[in-house]
């Protein structure tokens, strides 16, 4: 037997994600989402994805613009200082997506209990507001112990979880720069959480690398299905101290979601007329990185 | 209204703000936002625990997000990652550790604002409308619910508006005292809702039976009337509240000097990164 090798193209990273499937998108607001393999899967025409992450903005945006979405769970969907996200407005307005509103704790919380591998998680947080509404997801109970009124939250186990690091190696150990950066933790949950774990990296380095910080070590290989490297892949978010957002990039995006027919020049120009993730660096300024 | 001051209205808010904290609060403040949200929700709160913490409330201690404690005199000039990360702090914590403080009761203070505020201090920051098919789609709750889920004093910071200020939300994103009285109690949330509204024209609080909107006090200059004509109900004690003592020159000097010397806050001239 020869060691296993877990590194696969963008192409088949893409196509392991199903139509219909619940994806978890790691990051959060505007940072560090698995853009690169989202355009992918925009390229490929995945449908009535189910999206679930904790805190998002323009990954989601970007799926439900190009019409590959059906449902989102999360605690918010927001273009950050540019305000709302306009794609997913526009389907919210028009009820053509599923909405489970969470809070970032009852998001963090599901992932949480997924990861620790029990059906669900008591939580004081939503009791009383409108987050009690999605019955699905979210019950109340009484606690065994106290007699106290909690709200059960149904663990999260998303079919897939698409993540974003800084580097990894062949054999799928997964690493960040630093750990406690700006909410970064929440990917282990993410991660730990998914029936199938997908991450692409800034760069893949040797086991003998990843063995000299491991303590960087997020996801163990064991948890990981499939890595692709890709450098500036989640472009144009931040990516922690690697690289910071593209703002100038952004600004189009934003002018073109304003519109759906913009919005479609916008993916002819920058997702369904570029082959491939070197071919999106050219054209976006960044090759050669 | 015409009125002679020689301080900000976003000054003022600071100082009515910074009067209300206690030495040994821990005062949680978001990040991210624009504009006058920023304003709102992370500029005038900022401003107004360095200001305690530099006057009569050594001990309080500020999270904004995830960073605890960083230090004022090297604010930085934009909140992009890069620049967080390298800020001089006590702690950058984990996002549920975080989370964990509100539900644990180790965050004392924290900061909301709502698209809708009703009567009962209840707050929707999702949709506008049926939310199945809304008016006006928003971006979600946020860390709203989870605040106002905390045993802790939640200052509610938004401009007074008529849209803002409706007779009921259209979806209870962060719970306030829901229908009044002892409902919030009857779900199991712990008694301790929102503490007080600070506004651009009046600082508000909860009539301790009914828990509904009374005015605490109106800012210099302010008529009951300019208030009444800014929301679509009409907060209690609105006739009968007295006028809140303006910015002392020595808050204001400290405000100027050592908390925002560049308008990084108070005026929102920082980056505000995402």
């Amino acid at each position: 037997m020869s060691l296993a090798n877990k590194v696969v193209s963008l192409k088949d990273a893409a196509a392991m994600v199903s139509d219909g499937d619940q994806v978890a998108i790691g990051g959060h607001t505007q940072r560090r989402h698995p853009m690169a393999i989202l355009y992918e899967m925009v390229r490929q025409g995945r449908k009535n994805l189910r999206l679930v992450g904790w805190n998002n903005g323009i990954d989601m945006d970007l799926l439900v613009g190009a019409g590959c979405v059906s449902e989102i769970q999360t605690s918010y969907v927001g273009m950050g200082k540019y305000g709302l996200a306009l794609n997913f407005r526009r389907a919210a307005q028009a009820g053509e997506i599923d909405i489970f509103e969470e809070s970032e704790n009852t998001a963090l919380e599901r992932f949480r209990a997924g990861a620790m591998a029990i059906p669900f998680i008591p939580s004081k947080g939503p009791l009383g507001s409108d987050l009690m509404r999605y019955e699905r997801e979210t019950l109340t109970m009484t606690c065994p112990f106290t007699g106290e009124r909690v709200a059960a939250l149904r663990a999260s186990r998303p079919d897939v979880a698409l993540i974003h690091a800084h580097r990894a190696d062949k054999k799928g150990n997964v690493q960040l720069d630093e750990e406690i950066v700006m909410e970064n933790i929440a990917d282990g949950f993410i991660g730990r959480s998914a029936k199938t774990v997908i991450v692409s990296v800034e760069e893949i380095v040797e086991t003998s690398e990843i063995m000299l910080a491991a303590t960087r070590t997020l996801l163990p290989n064991f948890f990981v299905h499939a890595v692709v490297e890709l450098p500036c892949g989640a472009h144009p978010c931040c990516c922690d101290t690697r690289y910071d957002y593209d703002f100038a990039f952004t600004d189009k995006y934003y002018e073109a979601s304003r519109a759906p027919q913009a919005f479609r020049k916008f993916l002819d120009e920058y997702v369904y007329g570029i082959p491939d993730h070197d071919a999106y660096l050219a054209k976006v300024g960044l090759d050669g990185r | 209204m015409p009125r002679t001051q020689d301080y900000s209205n976003e000054e003022l808010m600071a100082v009515v703000i910074a009067r209300e904290l206690r030495d040994g609060d821990v005062a949680f403040v978001g990040l991210g936002t624009g504009g006058r949200a920023f304003v709102l929700a992370v500029g005038v709160p900022t401003a107004a625990c360095q200001l305690a913490r530099l006057t009569h409330a050594p001990n309080l201690s500020l999270m904004l997000g995830p960073i605890i404690n960083p230090d004022p005199s090297s604010q930085p000039s934009s909140y992009a990652d890069s620049d967080l990360i390298r800020w001089p702090s006590e702690a950058q914590v984990r996002v549920e550790e975080c989370l964990d403080c509100f539900k644990l009761g180790k965050i004392t203070v924290s900061f909301v604002s709502g698209s809708q505020v009703d009567r009962y201090g209840n707050l929707n920051v999702v949709a506008i409308g049926d939310t199945a098919r809304p008016k006006v789609r928003l971006v979600g709750p946020i860390a709203q619910t989870d605040h106002l889920a905390a045993p802790a004093r939640n200052f509610i910071v938004n401009d007074l508006s008529p849209r803002t200020f409706v007779d009921k939300v259209d979806f209870i994103s962060g719970a306030g005292y829901l229908d009044g009285e002892q409902r919030r109690e009857d779900h199991g949330l712990p008694s301790q809702g929102p503490w007080r509204l600070i506004s651009d024209l009046a600082m508000f609080e909860f009539d301790e039976a009914t828990r509904r909107l009374k005015v605490r006090a109106l800012y210099p200059g302010v008529a009951p009337e300019d208030v009444a004509s800014r929301m679509s109900f009409e907060p209690l004690g609105l006739d009968s509240a007295h006028e809140l003592e303006p910015p002392r020159p020595e808050e204001l000097q400290v405000l100027r000097e050592r908390v925002d010397s560049k308008g990084l806050l108070l005026e929102a001239k920082i980056d505000s990164g995402v």
